[in-house]
């Protein structure tokens, strides 16, 4: 459950530093808007995609990842071809294409702690301002993945004490009575954190 | 910010993760399964309120950008950032903000429960539905070039489904505000 | 060296949850038993400081709990009544070593820490699992260690035996046994505080009887009338 979509491997790609993936995408997601020729968005296509499969995912696994979001693109670029043309359509396809498998190629090749160390480097500023605290982004992510397979077990509970009470099953009386037994846990949760001293105030 | 406010904010963020493990719900009356996450922009801001809502949604985001598939369906990834609907998902920030906000002007613990459901319904309907569709199709009509009225015409097939799930997250917030009120005491 | 109360009473808004009290706590072993609602788990977080007295103060081995409310937070360790609670990390080891960072040490230092402290608890084969998927029983024991790992002087448990089947709650009271801190159990289990130095007992928010734990058992059966 909630298995990072990171991939092992030991291609050029993933042993980039995070960084310089990062701003990769962004400069590209930029500059890719400027550009509608498709002599340079075809060949940056071909690229991405070359890239993409050549970091060792299973073919179905790489085409699952990002099949809805394609399919998004093929809507949007139906709509564009009606309105504005063919060459339009053509274009947006392979910029968002290009910019999707970049994006899905460094989910692929960089973890988690590796994420969330570039985060914490991003967050100093913020920090030395004073509006946030770079620690509490990494608590609260914790705090997540630890309370996700608990609300799952909860609400399985509910579930069987539905059927035991011959109750039918609806929406609205699974979720209320879980929203509220989990936010509860909020105070508990919150003294045991203070009680630990991981927050120096 | 408390550490009570930190831990409302993930337990959040967990129970809209939670909203899209679970299978699409069938209602009584409508044949159509719903995805039960994307009521989660709604919920958030009519129950933690503005500031907490909001941020519940960003640590989604996050999660979701350093590659966890924390989306219905099992999505995730920074793919769903630089596709077309990546309007959206900034939309669910926003959405969840302009909920609460509302929310918390709109509903107090002494009024009668009709006016809070009033309410809720009111603030899901601006935040939940109106919020996200503006960003949603801002960004959509900036990629695609085909200019907003189009994109929002586009997207008008899923607002019935969307009317339905504001329905039921005014109903469950209300029910939550009976039970265990958190709305009232702002972050 | 001792956990001081001077006239410490608490209330919450019209309601008082403890009355008055003057006392000093040194002893090694302490239990506190009393009815459900007597006062006794607000008696116990008084002491790090996680309820404040409405009146009076309470100082903990020389530091005041409101004054130097960080400071008391690392001299005594609480463990919670449903410890579950307590673990906030996904994985028992990154759960132990999370309270150990923002302390200036290194990961090497955490990681031997976060060892050390499982490895005296007879739980190193834990230290992979997910906290979710954790017995009774071995939440208890990770919740004692997690607390253990940042070097308090003082342990208070709250209820530590509370919904374990009878090897967990030997395996508890062995462990609870084997701590060299300063001790404070709040217990419905009478076993469990026993053989206790000192035990109060507490009703309706006051202490009514303070000493031997013969003395304090017997006090407390006349009151709940049975």
């Amino acid at each position: 459950m909630l298995r990072s979509l990171y991939i092992e491997g030991n291609t050029p790609f993933h042993r980039l530093p995070v960084r310089v993936k990062l701003i990769t995408l962004m400069t590209a997601s930029i500059a890719l808007f400027f550009v509608s020729s498709l002599q340079i968005l075809v060949p940056t296509f071909v690229t991405t995609l070359c890239l993409y499969l050549a970091l060792g995912l299973p073919w179905r696994e790489a085409f699952g990842r990002i099949g809805w979001i394609a399919f998004a693109i093929a809507i949007v670029a139906l709509a564009t071809w009606y309105f504005n043309g063919l060459h339009e359509a053509l274009a947006l396809t392979f910029r968002l294409m290009a910019l999707v498998l970049l994006a899905a190629a460094i989910t692929a090749t960089t973890t988690i702690s590796a994420f969330m160390d570039e985060i914490t480097v991003m967050l100093q500023p913020l920090e030395r301002l004073g509006l946030m605290r770079a620690a509490d982004v990494s608590l609260a992510l914790g705090l997540v993945l630890r309370f996700v397979p608990e609300i799952l077990d909860r609400y399985e509970n509910i579930r069987e004490a539905h059927r035991a009470r011959g109750l039918p099953i609806r929406p609205l009386t699974l979720f209320v009575p879980l929203i509220i037994l989990t936010l509860k846990d909020a105070d508990t949760i919150a003294m045991a954190i203070d009680a630990r001293g991981f927050r120096r105030q | 910010m408390t550490t009570r406010d930190l831990v409302l904010i993930a337990l959040f963020a967990a129970i809209i993760v939670f909203l899209g493990i679970i299978p699409p719900i069938t209602l009584g009356f409508i044949p159509v399964p719903i995805t039960a996450q994307s009521m989660g922009v709604m919920l958030a801001g009519c129950i933690i309120g503005a500031k907490r809502g909001a941020l519940a949604y960003v640590l989604v985001i996050l999660m979701m950008a350093i590659g966890l598939p924390v989306l219905s369906g099992g999505r995730g990834g920074l793919a769903i950032l630089a596709g077309p609907t990546a309007g959206f998902i900034a939309g669910w920030v926003a959405g969840a903000y302009v909920t609460g906000l509302l929310a918390e002007r709109l509903v107090n613990e002494a009024q009668s429960g009709m006016r809070q459901t009033a309410g809720f319904f009111i603030a899901s309907l601006i935040g939940g539905i109106g919020v996200v569709y503006l960003f949603g199709n801002l960004w959509l009509a900036f990629v695609t070039g085909i200019g907003l009225e189009k994109a929002f015409v586009g997207s008008l097939a899923f607002i019935p489904g969307d009317l339905l799930k504001a329905g039921i997250a005014t109903l469950a917030a209300r029910a939550v505000l009976v039970g265990y009120p958190l709305l009232p005491q702002r972050a | 060296m001792a956990i001081q109360f001077t006239d410490s009473s608490v209330r919450f808004g019209q309601k008082t949850a403890l009355h008055p009290l003057s006392l000093t706590l040194a002893e090694r072993r302490i239990g506190i038993i009393g009815l459900n609602g007597s006062g006794k788990t607000t008696f116990a977080r008084l002491i790090n400081g996680l309820v404040k007295p409405t009146e009076g103060r309470v100082t903990v081995n020389g530091l005041d709990t409101v004054a130097d409310d960080r400071a008391v937070l690392g001299e005594a360790g609480f463990i919670f009544q449903n410890p579950q609670h307590q673990l906030i990390m996904p994985i028992v080891r990154e759960d132990i070593a999370f309270g150990l960072k923002n302390r200036g040490l290194t990961n090497a230092e955490i990681a031997a820490k976060t060892n050390a402290v499982l490895a005296r608890f007879s739980v190193s084969h834990l230290a992979g699992r997910r906290v979710h998927e954790l017995s009774g029983g071995e939440t208890q024991l990770v919740a004692i260690a997690s607390v253990v790992v940042t070097g308090p002087k003082i342990l208070i448990l709250d209820e530590p035996t509370n919904q374990l089947d009878l090897k967990n709650r030997r395996l508890v009271a062995a462990t609870i046994d084997g701590l060299e801190q300063q001790v404070l159990v709040i217990s419905h289990d009478l076993g469990l505080v026993d053989g206790f130095e000192r035990v109060l007992l507490f009703h309706e928010g006051q202490l009514i009887a303070d000493g031997q734990a013969d003395d304090t058992i017997r006090r407390y059966h006349e009151v709940a009338g049975c």
